[in-house]
């Protein structure tokens, strides 16, 4: 049996699957040690003729007490604060650091449904609600090398939008806005999921991420605008609120 | 001690009698014994449907769209045999809110709480007996109201366990299934209240003389502490379902978001309410089962605990933590970054009473001198099934790690190894040690092993299963995995997770099988089987009405196994209440003797 992680196709899953890794190595360590000391005394205390009875200890001896506290502390240590501080600098430098003072951002307004997603990708004009809008159903398509920088809200429950091989989610909740970003590194068409279980056709609701070179994005960009300044309808725009004040 | 011997001669008087009449002593009776077998009985029942739902589950994503052998025709006729999404989706949903709230609470709180808890304190009955029956049978209502929402127009509920808003409100689920799945929620919480409220006063007040704390066994000690998170935040819960129905029933909008930000209700708000009782629920269940587990280990390697005050201590930490961690439950919905990390570093923290826990475990058993009877066995499967469930823990506590694996079935392989795993294991150890006190016959050991190595061995490969496909990416509450093409490659392992999970549900056969005829015919059960020196043991077996004929009065610990002055005795362990002879002046001692500052 193969047991692989989806492709990571982005520019901070590896800091996520560097997380994972960390946890399975340190975790498997502990856990083999405990099984190991679990079988020794297993094995070797077991009753049997002319063994029927135990050490009569209470364990509490200051050199026990010490033994397990310092095993729990250098556990704790090792385990947990290692990774704490590890994550914490990952979701400081990296994925709690949103690129709102980036110009090079392509930003995206989502909208969760039972059960679809609705992308909309302002035009040349950097404005949403406008006729140059690139409205696109259960399609993301997103130029590589550049940060996408989404914000999602649902119409009727909560949805979440998952994307494995980007190894990040985030909800889109009635009432609420809110944001993740991401970068790709790899060309392809990758799967958009939703993780949050949203009603009897949540498993249906899917949708496909096309990642391309920068170029191609352009030149798909621009016949979609072409496309929507030739369909734009005033009704349409309702579907959009402004970037802006939605934070 | 003078006045504590009177004190108990005073009570000795005042036995009451036993009641007479079918339904006074079967019914509706007020004796705790009686009571913890019928949560027995309800939980087992209600633990056999959820389990028969997981099987059902389990086909689905073997076989996705195949019609269901046996029962399809019976119970998913107008779909030809198949079990169509909804009937999916009501099943997952039914399948978690039995298994947590009527299956596994009432088993281990309500039955072996109330069943153990006067006897191991010394006690005749629980602090407040009429409330106790009227815990049953608020359970029983809860039940009944449950039963119901499978046959209402518009289907049962169908918005998971978690109920999350706005999936749970008219928005999602118009029906009246949720309406009753709510209500049946609330009695439930109520019965549990209920339960929580005198468990707690019956440790307070019933304990019998020299019962001090720290001779308690950790038995007790685990429904104690259960039982006060109970009564904490089960309020919480009920608070949740009652917002939710006046959302659904009077069209209020708590959790019901305005058309824009800002307005109207919260959806948010549901899941800080059914986090803030949720989190703790995982520890109100799996305290008991420590307890248990603890005690049942130092029994079976004929050894006093390990830290006894450690353990004690480290089971008080986790209820303290544990009402402060919940928010790991929502790292995905955007919350601030100062509050996702410290939620993230308090649920580590609880690592540490954690691993002192199984620390204490594996101090008991070494150098002991370990008996692998039935109940042994669960123990130590639970043990085993434990340290993965709680180290698979970390990886969602972790926020980045939990960014990818939140909402996979990596979560779902996790809790269950807790929840079903090590809850289930520790339950049955509860059943094999005790059946003999409960209803005065052996088990058949032969069949209780039998039955342990084919429910060890699927369960953990369903459930580790689950970790392997949640890491590989899948989502929960999925229908048909095969609708993406990144899961289509784990067809393969999803149908022998379900060849796993069908083994694991008919070795369970082994058990009723068992369990019913050991009821009947199995060999009469001694006073006290497993030699060992709890109050519960010095009774008859089954106990007495009255439960003892004298309040005991304890001098020691729970766990004097091997103990050096029970060698004069012919025998390697000191009940709690037994008083020793004085010895003539040993010329030379037996053993090691205790040390000064042991609880002796």
């Amino acid at each position: 049996m193969h047991i692989v992680l989806p492709r990571d196709a982005s520019l901070d899953g590896h800091l996520v699957d560097g997380a994972i890794g960390y946890l399975t190595l340190t975790t498997g360590i502990a856990f083999a040690a405990a099984l190991g000391f679990l079988l020794a005394a297993l094995i070797f205390h077991r009753a049997r003729a002319g063994r029927t009875r135990g050490h009569h200890t209470h364990g509490i001896r200051s050199r026990d007490r010490a033994l397990m506290f310092t095993v729990a502390l250098v556990m704790f240590v090792a385990i947990d604060v290692t990774l704490a501080l590890r994550t914490s600098r990952d979701l400081e430098t990296r994925f709690w650091r949103y690129p709102d003072a980036d110009p090079t951002a392509l930003r995206v307004e989502v909208t969760a449904r039972q059960w679809a997603w609705t992308f909309r990708t302002a035009g040349p004009d950097g404005r949403f609600g406008t006729a140059d809008d690139v409205v696109t159903l259960n399609e993301l398509d997103i130029p590589v090398g550049r940060p996408v920088y989404l914000k999602l809200r649902s119409r009727d429950v909560v949805h979440s939008l998952y994307l494995p091989n980007f190894r990040t989610k985030i909800d889109a909740i009635p009432g609420m806005t809110t944001r993740l970003w991401f970068q790709a590194t790899e060309t392809g068409r990758f799967e958009i999921a939703c993780a949050q279980f949203c009603g009897v056709s949540h498993y249906k609701m899917g949708g496909l991420l096309i990642a391309r070179p920068e170029p191609d994005y352009r030149e798909w960009l621009a016949r979609a605008e072409t496309d929507s300044r030739l369909r734009y309808d005033q009704a349409t725009a309702t579907g959009a609120w402004d970037w802006e004040t939605g934070k | 001690m003078t006045a504590e011997v009177e004190a108990s001669d005073a009570q000795a008087d005042e036995i009451p009698p036993a009641p007479k009449g079918f339904l006074r002593r079967f019914v509706f009776s007020i004796d705790h014994k009686v009571i913890g077998r019928q949560f027995l009985f309800l939980g087992l029942g209600f633990l056999a449907i959820g389990g028969v739902m997981a099987m059902l589950i389990r086909w689905q994503l073997a076989r996705p769209g195949a019609p269901v052998p046996l029962v399809g025709k019976l119970l998913f006729g107008p779909a030809g045999g198949v079990i169509s999404p909804a009937a999916y989706t009501a099943l997952f949903t039914m399948h978690g809110t039995i298994m947590i709230f009527f299956a596994v609470t009432p088993v281990l709180i309500g039955g072996f709480g109330n069943f153990l808890l006067p006897l191991m304190l010394g006690a005749r009955d629980m602090a407040f007996p009429r409330l106790n029956m009227a815990s049953f049978w608020t359970m029983f209502a809860a039940t009944a109201v449950l039963t119901a929402s499978f046959f209402v127009p518009l289907g049962p509920p169908e918005a998971g366990w978690t109920a999350y808003a706005t999936l749970s409100t008219a928005i999602g689920a118009p029906g009246p299934g949720q309406t009753l799945w709510v209500v049946a929620i609330y009695l439930n919480g109520a019965s549990s209240v209920m339960g929580a409220v005198n468990y707690i006063t019956t440790v307070l007040r019933m304990r019998a003389p020299g019962m001090t704390y720290l001779r308690m066994p950790l038995t007790v000690w685990g429904f104690f502490l259960t039982s006060i998170l109970n009564a904490l935040f089960v309020p919480v819960l009920a608070a949740a379902m009652v917002l939710l129905f006046f959302d659904r029933v009077l069209g209020t909008q708590f959790f019901i978001a305005g058309t824009t930000p800002g307005a109207g209700g919260d959806p948010i708000l549901y899941q800080h309410l059914f986090w803030l009782f949720g989190h703790p629920e995982v520890y109100i269940l799996i305290l008991p089962a420590w307890g248990i587990v603890g005690d049942l280990l130092a029994f079976f390697a004929r050894k006093p605990v390990f830290g006894y005050r450690v353990t004690v201590g480290s089971l008080i930490g986790v209820v303290v933590l544990s009402t402060v961690v919940y928010g790991h439950h929502m790292f995905t919905t955007g919350m601030s970054p100062l509050l996702g990390e410290s939620f993230m570093l308090l649920t580590m923290i609880i690592s540490v009473p954690t691993s002192l826990l199984v620390l204490s475990w594996l101090g008991t058993l070494w150098r002991g001198a370990i008996r692998t009877a039935t109940p042994m066995l669960f123990c130590l499967g639970m043990v085993f099934t434990f340290g993965v469930g709680g180290l698979t823990g970390l990886y969602l506590a972790d926020i980045t790690a939990d960014m990818y694996l939140h909402d996979t079935y990596f979560v779902v392989g996790h809790f269950h190894l807790i929840m079903a795993s090590a809850l289930l294991m520790s339950l049955f150890a509860a059943v094999y040690f005790w059946f003999p006190k409960m209803f005065g016959r052996m088990m058949n050991e032969g069949l209780g092993k039998l039955h342990f190595w084919l429910t060890f061995v699927p369960l953990n490969l369903v459930f580790m299963g689950q970790l392997v496909i949640g890491y590989e990416g899948m989502q929960r509450r999925l229908y048909d995995p095969s609708v993406y093409d990144f899961l289509k490659p784990l067809l393969p392992l999803n149908r022998g997770i379900s060849h796993a999970a069908y083994l694991l549900g008919a070795a369970q056969f082994i058990f009723v099988l068992n369990f019913f005829w050991s009821l009947a015919a199995g060999a009469r059960a001694a006073t006290n089987p497993w030699e060992v020196g709890t109050l519960e043991w010095t009774v008859a077996s089954p106990p007495p009405h009255h439960n003892f004929d004298r309040i005991p009065i304890v001098v020691r610990g729970p766990h004097e196994l091997s103990h050096p002055a029970a060698r004069l005795l012919g025998r390697d362990w000191l009940g709690q209440a037994e008083v020793i002879e004085p010895a003539p002046a040993p010329s030379e001692p037996a053993g090691p003797a205790p040390a000064p500052g042991e609880p002796a």
